[in-house]
């Protein structure tokens, strides 16, 4: 166990200086800079600006000190913001992760009971439902969703407020919008598990144990049949609670989100690096966290290591 | 979400994130409709969004319009009790000029003597006698080591004139504070670069006798203070080849027309610490603590204008000193507008609260002033409809809501939208490098009818031909037909430059006229020898209307005159650097004047040497249209040379003007004095809820 876990650490350690590397790089090719704009700065004035941020260096001297200042996890300065990167990160964060909790919360009740009811009465009218129910889900685009949610619930039965983040009630609207997304593939992901588990060896036996149904699924099968969902949840959970771009613009989340869109369009090199950066650190971490788990649930796997 | 209720308390939709609230680095109307309410100026924004006085309550202009002087008040105090004064003015400039302070606003007074010069590092004032140059001279560095400067390479700067060991520890303070009340030290050995020296012509004078300096420290973010000037070390050893700079002769005014050629002065050699980059090297002097003058080189008539913008918004600085990148603290920060800072919760809120320091306590009615952050377009106006704000900012309502606000589904508009004319104008660049022929170019413009795009974008945008934006000349008022000097049935618009006193009608451009558009096709194919160059046209990503435009432009061009051109679409930043390398035959682009002046704000763009000409388009006769204009001391003298300028230009089609902005603003009938104006320059402290309204309750 502790050699799978620091065997993975020092492999993330690598696929963060990766991605650092690409990133800077990849940047640099795109055309324009920070500071070109409809009205042109003036030509001195556009200097003193690349002076100050070092953007009149030599490519290779950026890239070192941004590399030095990654090992002491300084993100840089925003060329955009009087921030930080690691001041925006503290900043904002708080609320892309609220918010992605909760809509991890939301998925994962209603996409496991969905999934494990609709295994259960596998073929009836209720899997059918639920499983048309999770391929909406699925398929329904947040950009559309999050309008017709703020349409009925805050402009039209007046619920909800339509955008800000102001309160947990604020979080509802957009947490829905997001967690539905994630439902439907929980649900199918659950629905497959179960009915695999469903069929096997050890439930017979629990069955013929003289086990009640509601037992044998809930007691023996569950455990089981959501190991599928414990794999997809890692980088699930890791788009979720990094800050969706679309759901807090859509709803005025002040989150980290919005950074991981504007730091490409303005060209905010140290924003957009750092963004990576963060996000393949939750990335990695949540992926070992769901191998973990695996083992957890599964008393196969963890014999084979 | 904060209830309705308070009449003293105006909730408001800002248009996204404030990048800024300094005016030395704040550059979005985001930003600066906030920056105003917070930073008295020399003059600040009346209802109509032009310059009214304000620290100055009056000024002298000279009769070549080069050198204004204001008179200041005597009464205004910084939220922190000290008076403001015209060293303050002039330490705004240095800030927005000096190159350690990397400010993006040097634009704002472009015009003023060697700014620019300055913000490049070239500008010296000779400290003793060297050669034919006494001290006290102007120079402007020529050549380093013998290459011109024009010719430096980039990681070869001009050598530093300002920068000082420390002779003694220095102690950094504000002006004549005792060493014990420094805010950072530097160890002897240590280098600073100077700034200001007590007693020179735009600095303050020294309180005490002694000789002070201003430096700057190049430590983290950098640190400003003031220190005793004895304790500053020799400077650093390197020469530099200067030359005396010239008083810009005007002709027609200082001299017989033609004038001769210019003469250069020579090029004289210097130890780079003969001299020093002050900022009485730029147009910029302090005669006394109420006396503040401003010395441009070319006649500038549109000065005035400048003045209320962010360039010459003092900020206070014993503030900035500690702090130049992070002395905006709400509830800490030093102000000196009718509203101080109260809270900012970023990309949330900005919130601000009455000013009891301010001079002018009438005129800020609200007690609060809460902008919320809104940079989604329909979040903003959901936020509004939902009852969280009062108003929602000009511009901040998605497109595709117009047709349900405007009355074009219901037969009336939705009460509280107004929309107004913009000072802005949408066009088509065409690039006269790649498209030369001129009867091609004029074929194109004549091929659309602009009366088509209202009816597309659906926001009630004004069609023109001419490139000035303006208001529609039947919608002005009798005064300003009057003034305008026409009558209400002349088509076009009129742009009011100063209320009462200046209008500027621009000259008639190519419109729509399908005979017209074939005849010059027809002639641009026998100048072409039958070969039309091939022709696409480009515009950026993630804005509907520029596509739908575009499609209704290439529709046009194929209907009226069977060409076919090709459209493409790009991100925005690669749009705007491939637009300017002028790779593109023909693109969208759009121009938002900062104030009503089409010299100044509009037709700039078309000078040869402007880094903005996408067109590519240099035209003699222009330019010297252009130059002729300068030295006008009569305005409408000078108006009527920029409307021949505007009139060749058009003629000459470097450029498709397609249509002038509109701005769209949703208030609710209680908000009074939420002024709408051509620029959208807003004075948002004057705006205040009327109480005997709310009584009436419900609002939707």
């Amino acid at each position: 166990m502790l050699r799978l876990i620091l065997s993975r650490l020092g492999s993330s350690v690598l696929v963060i200086f990766a991605v650092a590397t690409i990133a800077f790089f990849l940047m640099r090719c795109a055309p324009g800079g920070p500071f070109d704009e409809e009205r042109s700065l003036l030509p001195e004035v556009q200097r003193n600006i690349e002076e100050r941020y070092h953007l009149n260096d030599p490519l290779i001297s950026q890239y070192a000190d941004y590399i030095g200042g990654l090992a002491k996890l300084d993100f840089g300065q925003s060329l955009k913001r009087p921030q930080t990167v690691n001041e925006l990160i503290a900043g904002h964060y708080g609320y892309s992760l609220t918010l992605g909790l909760m809509a991890i919360a939301i998925a994962l009740s209603l996409g496991l009971t969905m999934g494990v009811a609709a295994a259960a009465r596998r073929n009836t009218w209720v899997d059918h439902s639920l499983m048309s129910f999770a391929l909406l889900g699925v398929s329904i685009p947040s950009i559309v969703l999050a309008p017709l949610g703020i349409a009925a619930f805050a402009l039209h039965l007046g619920w909800l407020p339509p955008a800000r983040a102001e309160g947990l009630s604020s979080y509802l609207l957009p947490a829905f919008t997001m967690g539905l997304i994630y439902t439907g593939t929980i649900a199918r992901l659950t629905r497959a598990g179960m009915l695999e588990v469903l069929g096997q060896d050890f439930v017979r036996t629990a069955r013929a144990k003289g086990l009640s149904e509601r037992a044998v699924v809930w007691r023996h099968a569950v455990r089981l049949g959501v190991v599928p969902v414990a794999t997809y949840l890692g980088p699930a959970m890791a788009s979720m609670i990094a800050g969706s771009f679309v759901i807090e613009q859509i709803f005025q989340i002040p989150g980290l989100g919005f950074y991981f869109v504007s730091s490409v369009s303005d060209r905010d090199y140290p924003v957009l690096t750092g963004m990576l950066v963060f996000y393949v650190v939750i990335l990695v971490a949540l992926n070992l966290v769901s191998d973990l788990a695996h083992g957890a649930l599964d008393p196969r796997v963890r014999e084979q290591r | 979400m904060p209830a309705v209720g308070d009449p003293r308390h105006l909730r408001w939709c800002n248009s996204g994130e404030p990048e800024s609230l300094d005016p030395a680095l704040a550059t979005t109307t985001t930003s600066l409709k906030l920056v105003y309410a917070l930073f008295d100026g020399l003059t600040t924004h009346d209802k109509n969004g032009l310059p009214q006085p304000s620290l100055a309550t009056s000024w002298d202009i000279s009769d070549d319009l080069r050198r204004f002087t204001f008179h200041l008040r005597d009464d205004a105090r910084w939220s922190n009790g000290r008076a403001i004064d015209a060293y303050d003015v002039a330490f705004q400039v240095l800030r927005v000029l000096h190159p350690s302070f990397a400010s993006p606003n040097g634009d704002g007074i472009e015009p003023v003597k060697n700014a620019l010069a300055f913000v490049g590092g070239r500008m010296r004032v000779m400290q003793r006698d060297v050669g034919p140059l006494r001290a006290g001279t102007i120079v402007e560095v020529a050549t380093v080591g013998g290459t011109p400067v024009a010719e430096l390479p980039a990681d070869r700067p001009i050598p530093s004139s300002n920068k000082r060991p420390a002779r003694a520890p220095l102690a950094l303070r504000d002006l004549g504070a005792p060493a014990s009340a420094a805010y950072a030290h530097v160890d002897v050995g240590g280098t600073v670069e100077i700034l200001e020296l007590t007693g020179r012509p735009s600095s303050p004078p020294s309180p005490d006798g002694q000789a002070w300096a201003y430096v700057h420290l190049n430590r983290g973010d950098g640190l400003y203070g003031w220190v005793l000037a004895d304790e500053l070390g020799p400077p650093p050893a390197a020469t530099l080849g200067v030359r005396a700079v010239e008083p810009k002769r005007v002709p027609g005014l200082d001299l017989p027309s033609p004038p001769p050629a210019v003469v250069e002065a020579p090029v004289i050699e210097i130890d780079a610490g003969d001299a020093l980059s002050l900022l009485e090297s730029v147009g910029v002097r302090v005669p006394d603590a109420h006396t503040f003058v401003l010395e441009t080189s070319d006649p500038t008539p549109f000065l005035i204008s400048l003045t209320p913008g962010r360039t010459l918004r003092p900020t206070p600085r014993e503030a900035v000193s500690r702090a130049p990148r992070r002395w905006i603290v709400p509830g800490q920060t030093v102000t000196s507008g009718p509203m101080t800072l109260v809270a900012w919760k970023e990309r949330d809120y900005v919130e601000l609260a009455r000013s009891p320091s301010y001079w002018n306590q009438a005129v800020a009615k609200l007690e609060r002033l809460t902008a919320f952050s809104m940079n989604d377009q329909s979040a903003s106006a959901n936020y509004y409809f939902a009852g969280g704000c009062d108003a929602v900012t000009g511009n901040n309502i998605p497109s595709s809501y117009f047709p349900m606000i405007n009355g074009e589904r219901t037969g009336t508009a939705y009460r509280d939208y107004t929309p107004a004319p913009y000072l802005g104008i949408y066009f088509a660049y065409v690039n006269t490098k790649k498209v030369d022929n001129v009867h091609l170019r004029r074929a194109l413009a004549h091929a659309i009818d602009r009366t088509v795009l209202p009816k597309i974008l659906h926001g009630g945008q004004i069609p023109t031909a001419q490139f000035s934006p303006g208001t529609p000349i039947a919608k002005l008022s009798d005064e300003d037909l009057a003034l305008c000097g026409v009558s209400r049935d002349t088509p076009g618009v009129a742009m009011i430059m100063q209320t009462g006193v200046l209008c500027y009608v621009p000259p008639p451009g190519l419109d729509y006229d399908p005979a017209k558009a074939k005849a010059e096709l027809a002639l641009a194919r026998t100048e072409l020898g039958g070969t039309l160059p091939s022709m696409t046209y480009r515009y950026n990503t993630g804005v509907e209307g520029h596509k739908l435009i575009a499609e209704y432009l290439q529709d046009a061009w194929k209907r009226e005159l069977g060409l076919d051109v090709g459209l493409e679409s790009q991100e925005w930043k690669t749009f705007v650097a491939d637009t300017r390398a002028g790779n593109y035959e023909l693109a969208r682009f759009g121009s938002i004047g900062n104030f009503p002046d089409t010299e100044a704000e509009f037709l700039i763009n078309f000078r040869c040497a402007s880094p903005d000409n996408r067109a590519q388009w240099c035209d003699p006769a222009f330019e010297q249209a252009m130059e002729d204009a300068k030295p006008l001391r009569d305005r409408a003298a000078r108006l009527a040379k920029i409307r021949e300028a505007e009139g060749i230009m058009l003629q000459a089609a470097p450029v498709i003007p397609l249509y002038i902005y509109t701005q769209h603003h949703l208030q609710r009938p209680y908000v009074r004095d939420l002024y709408i104006n051509l620029p959208d320059q807003v004075p948002l402290y004057e705006a205040y809820l009327d109480p005997a309204w709310q009584a009436g309750g419900a609002d939707r």
